[in-house]
């Protein structure tokens, strides 16, 4: 029994441990507002979705931009 | 063999696009604070840019003018929606009196939620300090780049800046 509590014991000090490994690790200080921007925008990933979408509004490059949607509608 | 003139603007346009893609979705995201909408708003700004590319006249940079197109892409967007939540200079006496210090480091304990809270104190800040703070935030531009984007001159950007860090700290400290 008294082993099982040390077993115990021991586990919660580990936890604990990572626990805080884990809140230093995460933890940061910025100087300003621009380095915290700068950090924020460095771990942005661009959605690979509008490259994708670029890819197919370019198609043709130099190709004369679509008819504006009223005309579309006019039917002009 | 030798690149067509419409490969040649191909490729150049997925180098600008490579290079810039992240500062332009950046600042779309941050400034109008919904990722479908930035990516929406990156996809037109690099079409316009495709569109308009022989019309560059290397006055500026390619970012510089990359950012001109958001800039103004988005700020349209925005007053399309009749944001009314936009603060006007003169409620920069608010921000003057705000309790939190420019100098005091800005401590974050979950990173996780860094965007988070960054997004929550970009929303309550003027329009005209959110955009200085992602702009000058980007090392590629320097304060008259910056200055030439929102219309200030250079000492005016920095004076600016000093009051926006300090309504950023405030805010931020609030989003804990």
């Amino acid at each position: 029994m008294k082993q099982q509590t040390k077993l115990s014991e021991e586990q919660q000090q580990q936890q604990h441990a990572v626990e805080q490994q884990t809140q230093q690790q995460s933890a940061r200080e910025f100087a300003n507002a621009e380095e915290m921007l700068r950090y924020d925008a460095a771990h942005t990933t661009v959605p690979p979705g509008i490259a994708q979408r670029l890819q197919k509004s370019t198609g043709q490059p130099g190709a004369p931009p679509p008819r504006s949607w009223w005309r579309n509608l006019l039917g002009r | 063999m030798e690149e067509s003139p419409a490969d040649l603007a191909s490729s150049e346009f997925s180098s600008l696009y490579a290079e810039n893609s992240r500062a332009i979705y950046y600042l779309a995201l941050r400034f109008l604070g919904d990722p479908q909408k930035a990516e929406d708003a990156t996809h037109d700004v690099f079409l316009k840019a495709f569109r308009k590319l022989d019309q560059f006249r290397g006055e500026a940079s390619l970012r510089t003018w990359l950012y001109r197109i958001a800039i103004n892409h988005c700020q349209n967007l925005r007053q399309a929606w009749h944001d009314r939540h936009m603060f006007s200079n003169a409620d920069d006496a608010v921000w003057e009196n705000a309790a939190a210090k420019t100098d005091s480091p800005l401590r974050v304990l979950e990173i996780k939620e860094l965007g988070q809270r960054i997004q929550k104190t970009l929303a309550g800040l003027p329009d005209e300090y959110r955009l200085l703070l992602l702009l000058v935030a980007d090392e590629e531009l320097s304060y008259e780049q910056v200055g030439a984007l929102v219309g200030q001159s250079p000492d005016a950007v920095r004076g600016k800046l000093h009051r926006a860090r300090k309504a950023f700290a405030a805010l931020f400290e609030k989003t804990a």
